[in-house]
């Protein structure tokens, strides 16, 4: 292996890696978002992204041997959400986190599990982008969803102050450690057995 | 056999054009994400929210897919007629319930429809060599197709397992709701992941593996349908600017 040089490019099989877990990343998101019309399910949907969203990120990381892999897969979760309508202030912000999480990943030397589970918690913050309208341009926000009624407007204002972003990310983050934590036992128990990790 | 593969829309007849180029058809997505599931521009735009809420439909009925046409376009209709004439006359529990239906339906099926017309319609070649003259990276292009050819099967996966789980008893309904999780998820991931490696197998045989440049046997390029829709969308954009100055 030493002797190997490593090759740092991506070829076409890492490509079709990311390919095939953002899809099955992206089918629990979406599962999950329709649980966010429930004002605060909304609140709580970036951290139940990274508790569920850590099985298969866990799975995802045990094929990453090279950098940019992670921050691809951030980056299109970017543009998924721009395409489900969250504005494009998701691609920027996915962008960020990914980098982040590449980084925490490449101090592992990208087969640390520590690392593994850090990145597992870094990782799903891009989901915090998605509030990041609510914050930024809270009138607009909330003048373009007249239509869901002025119940669910109260309700979703009276859980958003400003500070609640910060709260909102230590809150992600936290249970992305956890998702990485039953990421790494489900790991163990099924997928290894099964030869796929 | 081919003749009735073709009628029913699931053979395309060798080196046709479909009717759109998939650019045109991204730019569609763009629209339907920012004007209809976005509602972006809010009161301002909505004649063109109601041309962006048709268009799709229209759509289906070129690729003659008439029953999901119909089916959505019935969907819609009764959530409208219930957002006009029951919506005031409601108050508490059922108008909370009313909402999260109302919003749904007449923001997420547009949409819906929309991405059900494009992945019909278009080849993940075509998809491709759209993206290749867009200059897009290959990073980013490869992971993409790749995706949009795997949601139906993580969905066909899902759907299985949802069954068999459900003859053990496990479900949300079902007593062992605890181990949905570990019982659902685990087993679609785990078959997932191996589809994707055969797939990435297969996919290198084909020499996707290569750093060279590829080459692609689909012609794209732009007819008069795309232009119209091009001239639709400039037209909404710039009331959309307009009225963004104006104020």
């Amino acid at each position: 292996m030493e002797k190997k040089e490593r090759n740092e490019r991506l070829n076409g099989r890492d490509l079709i890696n990311i390919g095939v877990y953002s899809a099955i990343y992206f089918v629990i998101v979406m599962a999950l978002a329709m649980t966010g019309l429930i004002p605060i399910l909304l609140i709580l949907l970036s951290s139940t992204i990274a508790i569920l969203g850590g099985i298969p990120f866990m799975l995802f990381l045990t094929k990453v041997k090279k950098p940019g892999m992670i921050f691809i897969m951030s980056t299109i979760m970017g543009i998924l959400m721009f395409v489900t309508g969250m504005t494009w202030m998701p691609i920027p912000f996915a962008m960020l986190t990914g980098v982040l999480a590449e980084i925490t990943y490449k101090a592992g030397d990208y087969k640390s599990l520590k690392a593994a589970v850090m990145t597992c918690a870094v990782f799903p913050l891009w989901a915090i982008g998605n509030y990041l309208p609510l914050f930024l341009q809270r009138e607009q926000y909330f003048a373009d969803r007249t239509s869901y009624g002025q119940d669910y407007t109260d309700a979703v204002m009276r859980f958003t102050p400003n500070w609640m972003f910060i709260v909102l990310v230590v809150m992600t983050f936290v249970c992305g450690i956890i998702g990485g934590m039953i990421g790494k036992k489900l790991l163990a128990k099924h997928f290894k057995k099964a030869g796929i990790a | 056999m081919q003749n009735i593969l073709r009628k029913r829309g699931l053979l395309k007849v060798e080196g046709q054009k479909s009717f759109l180029d998939p650019r045109t058809k991204l730019l569609l997505i763009f629209i339907e994400a920012v004007i209809v599931l976005a509602t972006a521009g809010g009161e301002r735009l909505v004649v063109f929210k109601a041309i962006f809420t048709v268009l799709p439909f229209l759509l289906l009925v070129t690729i003659r897919k008439y029953k999901t046409c119909l089916i959505a376009g019935g969907i819609l209709l009764t959530v409208m007629c219930l957002e006009y004439f029951v919506f005031q006359n409601v108050k508490g529990m059922a108008e909370a319930m009313l909402v999260i239906v109302i919003t749904i339906v007449t923001r997420f099926l547009p949409a819906y429809v929309t991405g059900v017309f494009v992945i019909q319609t278009t080849k993940v070649s075509e998809f491709k060599a759209a993206m290749e003259k867009m200059h897009i990276p290959d990073e980013i292009t490869i992971p993409m197709c790749v995706m949009f050819r795997f949601f139906p099967t993580v969905k066909e996966e899902n759907e299985s397992i949802r069954a068999a789980m459900k003859m053990r008893g496990i479900g949300f309904g079902g007593k062992k709701a605890s181990k949905v999780v570990e019982y659902r998820l685990v087993p679609m991931i785990a078959c997932s992941a191996k589809i994707g490696e055969e797939l990435s197998a297969a996919a290198l045989t084909r020499g996707l593996g290569k750093s060279r440049k590829r080459t692609n046997i689909c012609k794209i390029g732009f007819g008069i349908c795309d232009y119209l829709i091009f001239v639709l969308a400039a037209i909404t954009m710039i009331y959309w600017i307009l009225g963004v100055i104006m104020r």
